[in-house]
């Protein structure tokens, strides 16, 4: 953590008191509601509780399930969709950045569009979603309009091209973020780089490749790994508008259901791995970053 | 600049492009909310309504929806946490930035390995403890798990603080102001735009969460997005009807973006610099 202030000296009783006393209720909130469950959920994922009455040890039965029972394997596999949905979103996101980065007519109004799905939430994309790929949704009906009738589909019943449909979901819903991100970062290259730039006579592409994809490297880096974390996180889509059905479950809604059916071992076990694969994919972002 | 004709044009096709990606699927939502029952059912949903003065469905939204009371209750759980969220987080960030003490460390590290904790990971347990007290199914619970110090936010007003001379508090000091006056009266009104900065974020990521209140809340209590939810899941809410719900929900945001979306830039493209 950066701190570069100076930091106050005077010594007294109130001042003690003053930092405890700023400190204590954020500290209380911090135990209880991460700490505490996140270590509670290590030791319930070795037994049978049920949120009430005696907990069962048994042992490593939980995590067993989870990796031997093939709908739960394919919960995990379907995370794989929303990460591999990220590289294209990351590289529109990076064209989009790349190219609005500059002063002309128009710059907020495309800001603006590009950052409309960030402020929607999960029920409303799901909506605009299912009107999107229902059978007379708007996406057979572009399809119908271009003569492209065979590569119309029932998206959303069609076991095989259930998950990439809804997966892809989360290009429309996060580019604009990212967009943002990569966007925030050119902006805070030195202006006098770029008049070097053209006054070495580099071309636009030269000074894309150059300048803005060297300068953004570590912004794009954190990107990737929000999208692999959040991948395994996925929940609202899938949940709100397949309720998890036609193979479309994922960890965090299998987490849900078990607790709804008092499943709290099993739910605890399936939390632990949620957390173990955030926890090292946050961890290679802090180690990367902290070498450089 | 070094900017051809040919990049220019480039430019403003890929745009265009990307500003119709973005658009295309908002489309028949719009239309919806103004088509009679009859017109949705037999027309594309890529075709324009007759009319866009049916106002019908927006008004049997309102009505039938409960849309009114969620509203309510979203106010008053936003305003609620990000009051408290704020004013800790401040607390926070200036005991951090402004002194040095015991264990000083230790409270550091404890607020940034929570970015390791996933909040879908605690849920499980969090829910139990909940349950146990009674807070399950009324506003508290969430107000109550809103209402914690994450990392970011302190990030954002430790740079603030960075930026507030420590003159200041010295002066304050030696005219005779505690410390706790000195933050209250003096550092934290000071500290406007970050807390500015983290309520319209965190705002934002508030009202359009769907985890924790579909989770905590059930019966009476609902939030915007939860009612909106109940209100779509149910099978005998005309779909024309719940794109009203919609278009309805998405107003405050869209005005809260038009007149802050700075915040909203500096915000988002702040959050990596940690």
């Amino acid at each position: 953590m950066k701190n570069k202030g100076r930091t106050l000296l005077m010594k007294n009783k109130s001042r003690t008191l003053l930092i405890y006393g700023f400190l204590i209720i954020p500290l209380i909130h911090l135990i209880i509601f991460s700490y505490v469950p996140i270590i509670g959920n290590f030791i319930v994922s070795f037994t049978d509780w049920k949120g009430f009455g005696e907990m069962k040890f048994v042992g490593l039965r939980n995590y067993q399930r989870m990796f031997t029972n093939t709908e739960y394997i394919k919960m995990f596999k379907n995370c794989g969709w929303y990460f591999l949905v990220a590289i294209p979103q990351l590289i529109f996101a990076f064209i989009l950045a790349v190219v609005i980065n500059g002063k002309f007519r128009g710059i907020n109004i495309f800001k603006g569009i590009f950052i409309i799905p960030y402020l929607l939430n999960g029920v409303i994309i799901s909506t605009i979603f299912i009107i999107f790929f229902n059978n007379t949704g708007s996406l057979n009906v572009i399809l119908e309009w271009l003569h492209l009738d065979g590569l119309k589909h029932q998206w959303l019943q069609d076991l095989r091209l259930v998950n990439p449909a809804i997966a892809s979901i989360s290009i429309w819903r996060y580019y604009g973020m990212n967009f943002i991100m990569f966007f925030g970062a050119l902006q805070a290259i030195p202006q006098e780089l770029y008049e070097a730039a053209t006054l070495d006579g580099c071309n636009k592409w030269q000074e894309i490749r150059y300048l803005s994809i060297p300068f953004i490297k570590k912004v794009l880096f954190i990107n990737i790994l929000l999208s692999i974390s959040g991948s395994i996180q996925v929940f609202e889509i899938p949940y709100i508008m397949m309720n998890g059905s036609n193979g479309t479950g994922t960890p965090v809604i299998m987490i849900q259901q078990s607790m709804s059916t008092n499943r709290v071992g099993f739910a605890a076990a399936l939390s632990v791995m949620v957390f173990v694969i955030v926890l090292i994919v946050v961890g290679i972002q802090k180690l990367f970053l902290k070498e450089e | 600049m070094n900017e051809t004709k040919l990049y220019k044009v480039i430019r403003y096709v890929i745009l265009i492009a990307a500003s119709i990606f973005v658009i295309v699927p908002l489309v028949p939502l719009i239309f919806m909310a103004f088509k009679t029952g009859a017109e949705y059912s037999s027309t594309s949903v890529l075709e324009p309504p007759k009319s866009f003065t049916n106002m019908y469905n927006f008004s049997y939204a309102l009505r039938v929806g409960e849309l009114g009371k969620a509203f309510f209750y979203t106010a008053i759980i936003l305003v609620i946490s990000l009051a408290v969220q704020v004013t800790l987080t401040a607390m926070v960030a200036y005991v951090l930035h402004r002194f040095d003490f015991k264990f000083k460390n230790a409270v550091k590290i404890m607020f940034t390995l929570t970015m390791f904790i996933p909040v879908v990971a605690t849920q499980n347990l969090v829910f139990r403890m909940m349950y146990s007290v009674g807070l399950v199914n009324t506003m508290w619970s969430v107000i109550i798990l809103y209402s914690g110090v994450g990392i970011v936010g302190i990030y954002i007003m430790l740079n603030q603080l960075d930026n507030i001379s420590h003159e200041i508090d010295e002066a304050a000091y030696i005219d005779g102001a505690t410390h706790f006056y000195t933050f209250i009266k003096i550092i934290f009104p000071l500290m406007k735009p970050a807390c500015t900065t983290m309520i319209i974020i965190n705002g934002i990521g508030l009202y359009n969460d769907f985890y924790i209140p579909n989770l905590y809340l059930n019966r009476d209590v609902q939030t915007f997005t939860v009612a909106l939810y109940k209100f779509f899941g149910s099978m005998s809410t005309p779909f024309e009807i719940v794109a009203a719900a919609i278009i309805i929900g998405i107003i405050p945001i869209m005005i809260v973006f038009i007149f802050l979306q700075k915040y909203i830039y500096n915000g988002l493209a702040g959050s990596v610099k940690m």
